[in-house]
């Protein structure tokens, strides 16, 4: 090494010595720090009274907020999560919007880029163009727009606006993730979907046209089978509505037993034989009958007829799951779409299926309005494959709302100011104090609360670990969401005789398909304590549906609150003869109040009948070994694990004293990841905890066909089209089918029978004007969804979160669509300087115990 | 010399393009199914799914990856993470931020790691070695995102000595920013002091009981010089290619320690790219890391040569 190289190595060497030094002393400059002591002797009392104030209206009042997940995508056509949606809370508003009630306790929905309610004009568009009869209501309807809409640059916005947005949506070339929000929920736009397909040949699952036996299909030009709606196909590689595991699965898994017929292969022979590059296979009666022929042997018996003794009609339709039907898509343009603007400020939808009431103004509490000129400016086709960039930096995020995007740093903040140009500032006076807010990316939760006692956020969400130290606290907020979490098992008697049969002797499986085993592990649950080693903000979960699922959107009616809803827990936990004057329980409210869903001795009892029963019936012998397999669909998440930790102390302890003592065992297998909420159908797993479903607060009417539709279910095995369920409608008992009930209340017509055998034609949808036979309805179904014991509740989903002293919520009470008044109604105890002065008062840590 | 290095390389190139090829059929053999979500039209999302030519054949999707990325430099776009923006934008802009504090938390422990090591070396078996080789082992045995938190709660938190996050922004050479580093900077920096501290110290000791040591001294060099002009120069040749790796290592980022200071980089997306299955994402950064690594190890292979001239490239 020469000496000029060593020379400036040295010199090298000791500039970075000079700078670890800086680095190490950095710290130091501030020693003489106001605030270096924690302290934290100020409460709630020292927050001042902000009546007496002045307001200056120089001041600035930011709403400091954190996230744990960032949004990167909020383009209002193609976002895909809640989180993403955060953009647009602050920068876009809906036709209409949730806002208190007269009496602060409830919702109502008035007019926000509307000036009023939508007013029907279905006479106006009578004729085959649009599908609309002579008579018809509640099929086209006229928005009438406020007609100082502007986008944050000053821009108008008008009700042509809108229609070129819907095209936008609607482009068939962009297949955009959220087109179908103007034809698939309940506003059905007319064309909508026809226009996004347009000229395509596409595939939709053929149960969403109902169940079709052999004899109702009709045989093709070409050989295959056929419906109205189209040609049918069945798909190696698509297990469509039956599984998210196709037959292909099934066959490389080794089922291929079950899929050989007098010695053929059918899947070989038939299925695969037959199949185009893309693994489709033309529906023929031969394709028809493999697939029926494979279905029962899935099911575990010989062929279809063997199957029908146990399943019916359903035997025969089942194979139905897995077929789509194909059909081409007219070529059509996009004046043939119901989205019309009649001038700058009145636009008219055209739907298929008639809307009205609470549910027409909710589908409208969003819109699809984007900036047509930046929006088409970002588009990109490469390789003919769609992009668009618009709602990802703050240059492609324009403004209709009360803020706009001032400036985003991916993973780390956002920021957002007033839209000068917004209308709701001078409409809405009083309301949105805030003059700024402010997102911050922080990932770990013992940072978010450090950021929280130093007065830099103003929320923070309570995890498990802060409920000891602030569960008490007066600043604490409690919210419950609208999941409810179950417990879903699997009583599928061939499956577990064959995942029991690979575990070698003695070791048991199908006690799971007794009854009794699945009250007793539901009795012998502490519902409360499970929540506590896993999520204790949570409540311990009873019934199918929480508190805050609505079951009357229009008055704001909880489902729980409902006599019909009550009555089924009081039947379910076995109360009803406990209720009345002199009884244990003076009404129904203190009745379900005393729930626990925890009864030990109960279980135990059920523990020992179900022990009985499994031997009687052959299915244990006194040796087993009960081997329950739980499924998670990872090993790091401390809900999953703990939970396991729990379920298997919990019940290793029930069985004690009784006759299962030492005879029940757990497995897991923690590594299902995207297949966990498929686990139970596809046999990986016996018993699945922490599942439900979410995203219908206002419909449980059709959220309840996530917990009896085949499709949807975590345990298939319970056969809803043949368990039978009778309703009481009008004074006579009818009997359908548990899943007719459940299209029944979404108006889908269904056929019950009477006891004397007399049958109608019945639906009890939104349209059908019969709400209490509905409600009535609903709760029959969740008492069967109950008395399964397939799907044990164990807890709703509930958040905590401390408020932090700065700001005020309007409402102390959560309520549904408008919470605690959002930033609409937020007002501020402080400015930013004040709240600034007032953190150093209190040596920089406040004190929230 | 040139010849070995082109060697070098052609067998670089080589061994990227098998590690890449077993990283994209790993990654597309992971389950990618969408979940079933209810009341939404699952149609759309297969379609678009067919767009992104998720149902071709492997083999033809291995074909278009190598057309258009590997040989294109068309990285696409992300497909989960941040969908639709071209992922090599969003990895290029994120990696300033991660670089900035690896270099400082470098800057800062390696010449701390170096004098520690050596001080600690020349005072073998006292009282200095023994309390040095003590915080040593505490640091090198303590994970770094303990480290992290120690200093984020002490520091940031009770002292507030520091904000407890990286600001926002990319001014990133102001006073400011550097302040709200500095937490990061001494979480990465102390593991990296105690490992070359150690490694030094365990170098130097070696060396300084070499009999040319005492050859030194007795030709009549003091103490230091014989040090210095010596032992230093023997023991930095395991040493320096070890600092070379550490830099190396700058880029890829740290999970923990960006977590932890809000710091916006790369250090997650790697992790990330997989469990969301963001298949260009992931070919880009495992791409890209493989490169980095494959040169590193070429890299260090030819510093031998520069730090100490008696060390022959591609000789026998």
């Amino acid at each position: 090494m020469s000496n000029t190289l060593r020379k400036v190595l040295s010199l090298l060497l000791a500039v970075a010595m000079l700078m670890s030094c800086a680095v190490v002393f950095a710290g130091c400059d501030n020693t003489d720090n106001d605030n270096p002591v924690v302290s934290g002797d100020q409460n709630v009392d020292d927050v001042p009274d902000e009546g007496d104030k002045e307001v200056d209206p120089n001041a600035t009042y930011t709403y400091n907020t954190s996230a744990s997940v960032f949004p990167t995508l909020w383009n209002p056509h193609t976002y895909q999560t809640a989180t993403d949606a955060v953009p647009l809370d602050y920068t876009s508003v809906g036709f209409y919007t949730f806002d208190y009630n007269e009496t602060l306790d409830g919702y109502k929905i008035v007019p926000e880029m509307a000036v009023a309610e939508p007013e029907d004009v279905t006479a106006d568009y009578v004729g085959e163009e649009w599908g609309i009869a002579e008579g018809d209501t509640a099929k086209a309807w006229k928005i009438t727009l406020r007609d100082d809409l502007k986008w944050n640059d000053g821009t108008p916005i008008t009700a042509n606006d809108f229609v070129k947005s819907a095209e936008l949506l609607l482009n068939p070339a962009a297949q955009n993730y959220r087109a179908d929000s103007l034809y698939s929920g309940s506003m059905v736009v007319h064309n909508a979907k026809n226009y996004l397909y347009a000229g395509q040949y596409a595939y939709s699952p053929m149960i969403d046209y109902g169940y079709a036996a052999v004899a109702d299909l009709t045989v093709g030009e070409d050989g295959a089978y056929d419906t109205a709606d189209g040609d049918l196909w069945f798909n190696l590689y698509d297990g469509v509505s039956w599984s998210s595991n196709s037959l292909t699965d099934y066959y490389n898994a080794g089922y291929t037993a079950e899929m050989t017929k007098d010695g053929v292969d059918l899947y070989a022979t038939v299925l695969a034989a037959n199949a185009d590059e893309d693994g489709y296979v033309a529906v023929t009666a031969e394709v028809a009958d493999a697939l029926m022929f494979i279905v029962a042997n899935l099911h575990g018996y010989a062929d279809a007829d063997a199957y029908a003794v146990d399943a019916g009609d359903y035997a025969y339709t089942e194979w139905n799951e897995f077929i789509q039907i194909g059909s081409t898509y007219p070529e059509m343009t996009f004046d043939a779409v119901g989205v019309k603007a009649l001038n700058d400020t009145e636009l008219v939808l055209i739907i298929d299926k008639p809307l009205e009431g609470f549910y027409l103004l909710y589908s409208l509490t969003g819109t699809w309005l984007v900036k047509n000129d930046l929006y088409e400016s970002l588009i990109t086709i490469t390789d003919g494959v769609y992009n668009n960039t618009y709602g990802t930096s703050a240059e492609t995020t324009p403004s209709y709302g009360p803020f706009v995007l001032e400036s985003f740093q991916a993973d780390k903040q956002m920021v957002f100011t007033k839209n000068d140009n917004w209308y709701g500032y001078t409409a809405y006076p009083g309301c949105y104090q805030t003059t700024s807010v402010v997102v911050d990316y922080v990932e770990t939760a013992a940072t978010r609360l450090e950021l929280f006692l130093q007065g830099k956020l103003d929320t923070y969400g309570l995890d498990a670990a802060d409920m000891q130290d602030y569960s008490k606290s007066e600043h604490t907020y409690y919210t419950t969401g609208d999941s409810t979490f179950f417990i879903a098992l699997n009583p599928d008697l061939d499956a577990l005789k064959s995942e029991q049969e690979k575990l070698g002797a003695n070791k048991n499986k199908t006690i799971l398909t007794i009854p009794e085993f699945r009250m007793a592990l539901s009795f012998a649950l502490n519902r409360a304590e499970f929540c506590l080693a896993t999520s204790p903000v949570n409540n311990a979960a009873f019934g199918v549906f929480s508190s805050i699922i609505i079951s009357d959107p229009d008055n704001g009616v909880a489902y729980r609150t409902t006599e019909q809803a009550k009555d089924v827990l009081v039947d379910f936990w076995a109360l009803t003869d406990e209720i009345g004057e002199g009884k244990l329980y003076a009404d129904k409210d203190e009745a379900i109040a005393s729930i626990t869903g925890y009864n030990l001795e109960m279980g135990k009892q059920y523990f020992d009948l179900a022990y009985d029963k499994a031997i009687e019936a052959g299915l244990m012998d006194e040796d087993d070994v009960i081997e329950i397999k739980i499924g998670q669909p990872n090993g790091t998440s401390n809900f999953y694990n703990n939970g396991y930790d729990f379920l298997v102390n919990n019940y290793t302890e029930a069985v004690k004293g009784t006759k299962l003592e030492g005879k029940l065992t757990f497995t897991k297998d923690d590594t299902l990841g995207n297949a966990f909420s498929d686990a139970l159908k596809t046999n990986k797993v016996d018993m699945l905890f922490g599942v439900g479903w979410t995203g219908s607060a206002l419909d449980p009417y059709g959220l309840m066909e996530a917990y009896t539709a085949p499709n949807y279910q975590y345990d298939p095995s319970w056969d809803t089209t043949t368990d039978m369920l009778t309703v009481n409608i009008d004074g006579t008992d009818y009997t359908a089918s548990v899943i007719d009930w459940t299209y029944c209340i979404v108006g889908t017509p269904c056929t019950v029978t009477a006891a004397d055998g007399t049958t109608m034609e019945y639906s009890c949808g939104t349209a059908d004007g019969d709400p209490e036979t509905r409600l009535a309805i609903l709760a029959a179904l969740e008492g069967a969804v109950l008395r399964t014991y397939d799907m044990i509740p164990i807890m709703d989903d509930s958040s905590a979160a401390l408020k932090g002293m700065q700001i005020q919520y309007y409402t102390e009470d959560y309520i549904y669509g408008v919470g605690r008044g959002g930033i609409k109604y937020m007002t501020y105890n402080y400015t930013d300087t004040e709240w600034d002065a007032y953190v150093a008062e209190n040596d920089g840590i406040l004190n929230y115990k | 010399m040139f010849k070995y290095v082109l060697k070098r390389i052609a067998l670089m190139l080589m061994v990227f393009l098998i590690i890449i090829s077993i990283c994209f059929v790993l990654v597309k053999l992971l389950p990618n199914t969408p979940a079933t979500q209810f009341g939404k039209d699952m149609q759309l999302i297969e379609m678009r799914r067919e767009a992104l030519g998720y149902n071709k054949p492997l083999i033809v999707q291995y074909g278009i990856f190598l057309q258009k990325s590997l040989l294109g430099g068309n990285w696409g776009a992300s497909e989960s993470l941040y969908v639709g923006q071209d992922v090599w934008d969003i990895f290029i802009s994120k990696l300033p931020a991660t670089m900035l504090v690896n270099v400082y938390a470098m800057l800062f422990s390696v010449p701390i790691g170096l004098l520690l090591g050596i001080y600690a070396a020349l005072k073998k078996n006292r009282w200095q070695d023994h309390l040095i080789s003590t915080g040593i082992m505490v640091f090198v045995s303590v994970p770094g995102f303990v480290t992290a938190f120690f200093v984020q709660y002490f520091l940031c938190h009770k002292l507030q000595w520091f904000p407890m996050q990286m600001l926002p922004g990319d001014d990133y050479f102001t006073w400011a920013m550097f302040m709200s580093l500095v937490p990061a900077i001494l979480s990465l920096g102390f593991g990296t002091i105690a490992g070359l501290a150690r490694y030094t110290r365990a170098e130097l000791c070696e060396v300084l009981t070499s009999d040319f040591m005492l050859l030194a001294r007795t030709k009549g060099l003091t103490r230091g010089q014989a040090t210095v002009r010596h032992a230093l120069r023997n023991s930095m040749v395991p040493i320096f290619p070890m600092i070379i790796g550490e830099f190396i290592g700058i880029i890829g980022g740290s999970l923990i320690i960006e977590q932890i200071f809000g710091i916006p980089g790369v250090g997650p997306l790697y992790i990330k790219s997989i469990t969301s299955r963001d298949y260009n994402f992931y070919m880009l950064l495992s791409s890209f890391y493989t490169f980095i690594g494959l040169s590193a190890n070429i890299l260090v292979d030819l510093s031998y040569g520069f730090i100490d001239p008696r060390i022959r490239m591609g000789e026998r």
